[in-house]
């Protein structure tokens, strides 16, 4: 069965994918490769691993930039037949089976959604956070970490994203504090090394930021407890990087459920609770929220949603099932001969 | 003297192949004894011109070539005019190295092919927003990932519309702009000298600062993104 001849109105889409990082450019790739007459809306192409100077965990590649990675996705889906727009989705609707995507400048029926709109940085929560965004509160070292040359700063956090973000400020930075509300910094153990091997950085653990102040640009950050007998930190940046939250809006708003966290609630086959609607990535509640993972998870979406609207399952040389599969298991092996 | 790694050339020279469709006139300004980004620039530059014979290049002195510094609207260096079979306004101020090299290519592609790849509703919007002269003037840094993102989305406008210019400043060669400007996080955009953004934005949200500038709004500052 060929997908795109159904009956439906030509201009429906089997898929509409929301969301550009590398999770939504993997399962637009694979739409292409299905045959889904598909579209992907996302903005900004990448998502948030572009901000990342380096990827040592993605199968394949020794070391590369998130903007490579994302860059080399996005090319790969353009060798197939699939819509990239990059844009904001601002709604999702429903119309009896199927959904209408929104932008500023259009609107995308579709049979099946998919989303895959991963998360945004988590801002601090303290007096002067909000104030100084902008002005001395940031969040993407490689973006700004050349106007900070010379200057003392703070990370806050106590991840991995923290590590690597001192690691990559201290290019610049004449010396860095990563202040840890925990005990100690839990990234990963290769990227600790590197942190406790660098001169310019320290750790302040068990201790909180209270207040950002400064005049016109930052001054200095309040701890709840005194380093080196003194609750006041001279720096000049604080760079923050506790995490990230779910960009799970639009989904709930469709009525598609979610964890306490706002995490999309997914099974094994990236199906949420509606159906035709499937969730991949880091909006989701998957545990180990990876590059690998999010991608790994689009691909499972959209053959979920190739099956849904009506696709033919794929057989696959490591299927278990062959009842279905055009040739026997005996005749896969004898043309492998 | 090459600078361009191997790989990269290869892809860019096939992109070139493929997207160039008419002349483009890469116009350089430079002034060798008191610029120190200018030589590596100018050799980015040269070496770029030659992986396509649509391009060619033409290399003046600031100084002694002022008139057509001024009517190019170039007041610092090292500074690029991109030009195609017309003016669609796009310079670049600085040098395009690192994550900038990208907005460089999408610049001559986009000149060259004369087609801002915009969908119509995009287009029609920037019509009803520039309905006066705009300057884009986009502050990015060459290690910044995310800034060819906004500083191509620029680009896109000024080949959609004639009533926008694009300039985009590589900031840590023009510290006295950085100052002016408060520019602390890139990219950061300054539209007219009366509207400014910092981070990405989406189209809607772009094409509205441009309609504020070009009906002249005080100033405004978006998020960080």
């Amino acid at each position: 069965m060929v997908v795109n001849k159904m009956t439906d109105p030509q201009e429906m889409y089997d898929i509409v994918i929301i969301g550009g990082g590398v999770t939504g450019l993997a399962a637009a790739m694979y739409a292409g490769r299905m045959k889904l007459k598909s579209i992907l809306i996302g903005y900004p192409p990448g998502g948030v691993i572009a901000t990342t100077d380096w990827i040592e965990n993605y199968p394949g590649f020794i070391s590369l930039s998130g903007k490579e990675l994302a860059d080399k996705i996005m090319a790969h889906a353009r060798e197939y037949d699939t819509e990239i727009i990059l844009d904001n989705v601002t709604r999702v609707d429903r119309q009896n089976n199927c959904f209408i995507a929104h932008t500023a400048f259009g609107q995308y029926p579709t049979k099946t959604i998919l989303f895959a709109t991963g998360s945004q940085y988590r801002k601090l929560d303290v007096p002067g956070a909000a104030e100084y965004e902008g002005k001395g509160v940031q969040f993407c070292g490689l973006c700004d970490g050349p106007m900070f040359q010379d200057k003392t700063l703070a990370v806050i956090g106590g991840g991995d994203s923290a590590a690597k973000e001192a690691l990559i400020l201290s290019q610049w930075a004449k010396e860095i504090y990563i202040i840890i509300r925990g005990e100690r910094l839990k990234a990963e153990p290769v990227n600790l090394e590197r942190v406790n091997n660098n001169n310019k950085i320290r750790m302040i653990s068990k201790t909180n930021v209270t207040s950002i102040e400064g005049s016109e640009h930052i001054e200095r950050v309040l701890l709840d407890k005194p380093y080196q007998g003194n609750n006041e930190l001279l720096v000049k940046g604080v760079f923050i990087a506790i995490g990230s939250s779910p960009l799970s809006d639009l989904a709930k708003n469709l009525g598609v459920k979610t964890n306490p966290k706002g995490e999309i609630i997914i099974n094994r086959q990236t199906e949420t609770n509606i159906n035709g609607v499937y969730a991949a990535g880091d909006v989701t509640d998957t545990e180990f929220k990876q590059a690998i993972t999010g991608v790994a998870e689009g691909v499972l979406a959209v053959y979920e949603a190739y099956k849904y609207v009506g696709g033919e399952h794929v057989c696959t040389c490591v299927d278990t099932d062959y009842i279905d599969c055009p040739v026997s298991p005996k005749d896969l092996r004898s043309q492998s001969k | 003297m090459t600078t361009i790694p191997d790989d990269v050339k290869e892809t860019v020279v096939n992109r070139f192949n493929d997207d160039l469709k008419k002349p483009v006139r890469l116009v350089f300004f430079t002034q060798e004894m008191e610029c120190p980004f200018c030589t590596q620039t100018r050799q980015m530059i040269e070496e770029v011109a030659t992986f396509s014979d649509k391009i060619s290049l033409e290399v003046y002195d600031f100084v002694k070539d002022k008139d057509t510094a001024d009517e190019l609207g170039i007041d610092k260096i090292p500074a690029l005019a991109i030009l195609g079979e017309k003016d669609f306004g796009l310079r670049f101020f600085g040098i395009p190295s690192g994550y900038e090299f990208q907005t460089l290519i999408e610049g001559i592609t986009l000149v060259s092919s004369e087609d801002s790849q915009l969908p119509e509703p995009v287009k029609a919007a920037l019509t009803k927003a520039a309905t006066k002269p705009v300057l884009i003037q986009v502050f990015v840094i060459p290690t910044c990932p995310v800034c060819p993102v906004l500083g191509a989305m620029a680009f896109q406008y000024a080949v959609a519309n004639d009533n926008i210019s694009v300039s985009i400043v590589e900031i840590a060669e023009f510290p006295h702009l950085a100052n002016k400007y408060d520019v602390i996080g890139t990219p950061k955009a300054v539209i007219n000298e009366t509207m400014q953004f910092e981070g990405l934005v989406p189209p809607a949200e772009f094409i509205n600062f441009i309609q504020k500038a070009a009906q002249g709004s005080p100033t405004g500052i978006s998020p960080t993104i």
